[in-house]
């Protein structure tokens, strides 16, 4: 019997249709809205909005894998699991714009918020797409709202150039993923994920061999641009430092969070054959290990020597992104438990570090390291902890970071990759020295001035988050390792129902 | 085969349109250039969808959603250079360089 409209139970979007409405109805109420009303209530109620999607997704867990929209809208535990992460990272990035740039700086423009929505719904969307045109739609969604986001002062040069510079290079980078994509659909005449799986190696059979692999990398360029991993990472310090400081880190934790789910999910359904044919051994492990090995050691190395405090998160980004694309390149067996988790280790330490970056900005006026000096005379307990945050961004044990690096350690050796695990363990013992610089900073330099520094009610909350987000992981991890070890995910490789593929 | 000549004619557009990305100094011919680059993408997916391994329509649908993302993000870029004209008062991308480190 043909489906029509109300047979699908579209329960199963419900985060998205939350999303986008609320995005939606901020837009028309900043239309009708006076010009010097004040709208710094949008960010409260996009936060409303964004904790319950994360309840409508969290709430849908444990159920059977869904299809919806001609297939091409796909809701599995994959999809649930990267869904919520993303959601929390927003509504982490709302808290703290709530607080920071909300204030007075862009006190009377409503679009930050809109937009801020509409590129979590893009990136709600690149993680529980089945489909090459929704995955490319959810991440222009993603990268245009990002784009205008980082230039949103405008009568700031610093972020209109970090904007600038985003923009020509995320276009780039979106240009070869398309390139890549039209080649993927030339060899199998299908955009749907699960019929790409099967027709790619019919393709690559029967003499195509050389096209699979070139859609391949091109599409790996442009993604090694969106997760920010070396050599595609020129453009993250300089937009990183331009941007608003929450913006930078909606691009830090959002950004790269949604585009490794697509990168895994197109990379994994679309290629795992080359794994079974041994061709992904020889070809593009070796290319994944570089990138990843190369990402590490540029990152952790032009780290060293730079004096903005977002810049240096920008590299240690890099770094981290490096670390990411292990598991991707070797394949193991906890191939997307360990990725995952460093991704939410990674979510909450860097929003407590972008906190405490941002709280200092504002108190000094500038976004140089040397704000950090005598910070525990001034506040003791933000100086407390940001050495949380570093500690975990450093891989010391007992932290969220140390876990989500030993896991992926693991990962690398059990499938017998020894020398990029000696470069991730070598470039991390390099980033202890800049990331102890900021501790030295705070603990060992004296202040600027004498007077406390007063910490507001939500940074106070994001920061206790932060916190309790890092060291729960790092002293409990099995808690998280046994959520995320039941987790079906394995169901994103495989279609829902295996008959005939389609048109 | 006659999908060959239309698969050199997209690859020689996006290598210009990647060339002009790398090499051009005044800021809208970077944007231009990103135009060609996915174009040529778009003219991959047409002639794919008449004269690829499975001839279908979704390649048609596929270039009509293309091209409205790249018109969006070329209106973005443009409304981001007219910001930096504002503030700077120049188009030449090699005279944005305030942020380095």
């Amino acid at each position: 019997m043909e489906k029509v409209l109300l047979d699908y139970d579209w329960t199963v979007m419900a985060p998205e249709i939350i999303i986008a409405a609320a995005a939606a109805l901020l837009s028309l109420a900043d239309l009708f809205l006076r010009e010097n009303t004040d709208r710094r209530f949008f960010s409260w109620f996009s936060l409303a909005a964004v904790i319950a999607a994360i309840f409508f997704t969290v709430s849908r867990f444990g159920q059977q894998p869904y299809e919806i929209l001609g297939d091409t809208y796909r809701v599995d535990d994959f999809a649930l699991a990267f869904k919520t992460a993303v959601l929390s990272g927003v509504g982490l990035v709302f808290l703290l714009s709530a607080w920071g740039v909300r204030q007075e700086e862009i006190r009377f423009r409503g679009e930050y918020d809109y937009l801020l929505l509409a590129a979590a719904l893009g990136a709600m969307i690149m993680t529980s797409s089945a489909d090459l045109i929704t995955l490319f739609v959810g991440l222009e969604l993603l990268s245009i709202s990002s784009y205008i986001l980082a230039g949103i002062h405008r009568e700031r040069y610093a972020s209109n150039e970090a904007a600038w510079k985003y923009v020509v290079q995320g276009g780039v980078a979106s240009a070869f993923i398309l390139y890549g994509m039209s080649f993927v659909y030339g060899l199998t005449g299908s955009t749907n994920l699960y019929t790409i799986q099967q027709r790619l190696v019919e393709a690559y059979q029967t003499g195509y061999d050389a096209f699979v692999l070139l859609s391949l990398f091109l599409m790996l360029l442009g993604f090694g641009f969106k997760i920010a991993s070396a050599p595609f990472h020129m453009w993250v310090p300089d937009v990183y430092q331009g941007a608003p400081t929450p913006v930078t880190s909606f691009l830090a934790v959002v950004s790269k969070t949604a585009a490794f789910a697509l990168v895994l999910r197109i990379v994994l359904v679309g290629y795992i054959f080359l794994y079974q044919m041994q061709i992904w051994q020889q070809v593009v492990e070796p290319v994944l290990l570089v990138l990843a090995g190369l990402s590490m050691v540029i990152g952790n190395t032009a780290a060293l020597h730079q004096t903005d405090t977002k810049r240096l998160l920008a590299y240690s980004s890099v770094a981290h992104a490096g670390y990411l694309l292990v598991p991707l390149s070797t394949l193991g067996a906890v191939l997307f438990e360990s990725t995952f988790y460093y991704l939410i280790a990674y979510l909450v330490m860097t929003m407590g570090a972008f906190t405490v970056a941002a709280l200092l900005e504002r108190e000094a006026g500038h976004g140089n390291i040397s704000g950090f000096a005598g910070l525990s005379r001034r506040s003791p307990g933000t100086a407390a902890a940001m050495t949380v945050f570093l500690l975990s961004l450093a891989g010391i044990p007992v932290t969220a970071g140390f876990f989500g690096k030993f896991y992926i350690l693991m990962n690398a050796l059990s499938t017998q990759h020894f020398w990029i695990a000696g470069i991730m363990v070598g470039t991390t013992v390099i980033s202890y020295y800049y990331y102890f610089g900021i501790i030295r900073q705070m603990y060992f330099r004296p202040p600027a001035s004498k007077d406390r520094m007063r910490v507001p009610m939500v940074p106070a909350l994001l920061l206790v988050i932060g916190i309790l987000g890092t060291v729960g992981l790092g002293v409990v991890p099995e808690w998280a390792v046994h959520w995320i070890g039941d987790l079906q995910w394995m169901s994103a490789l495989t279609p829902l129902n295996a008959g005939p593929p389609g048109p | 085969m006659p999908v060959t000549s239309y698969l050199a004619l997209g690859a020689i557009l996006f290598s210009i349109g990647l060339y002009g990305v790398l090499t051009k100094r005044n800021a809208v011919i970077v944007l231009f250039s990103i135009e060609l680059m996915l174009n040529a993408a778009n003219l991959n997916l047409v002639a794919f969808s008449k004269f690829g391994l499975h001839p279908s329509q979704v390649g048609q649908v596929f270039s009509l959603f293309s091209i409205t993302v790249a018109a969006a993000e070329a209106a973005i870029g443009i409304a981001i250079l007219f910001a930096l004209y504002r503030n700077r008062g120049t188009v030449e991308a090699d005279r944005m360089n305030s942020l380095k480190g």
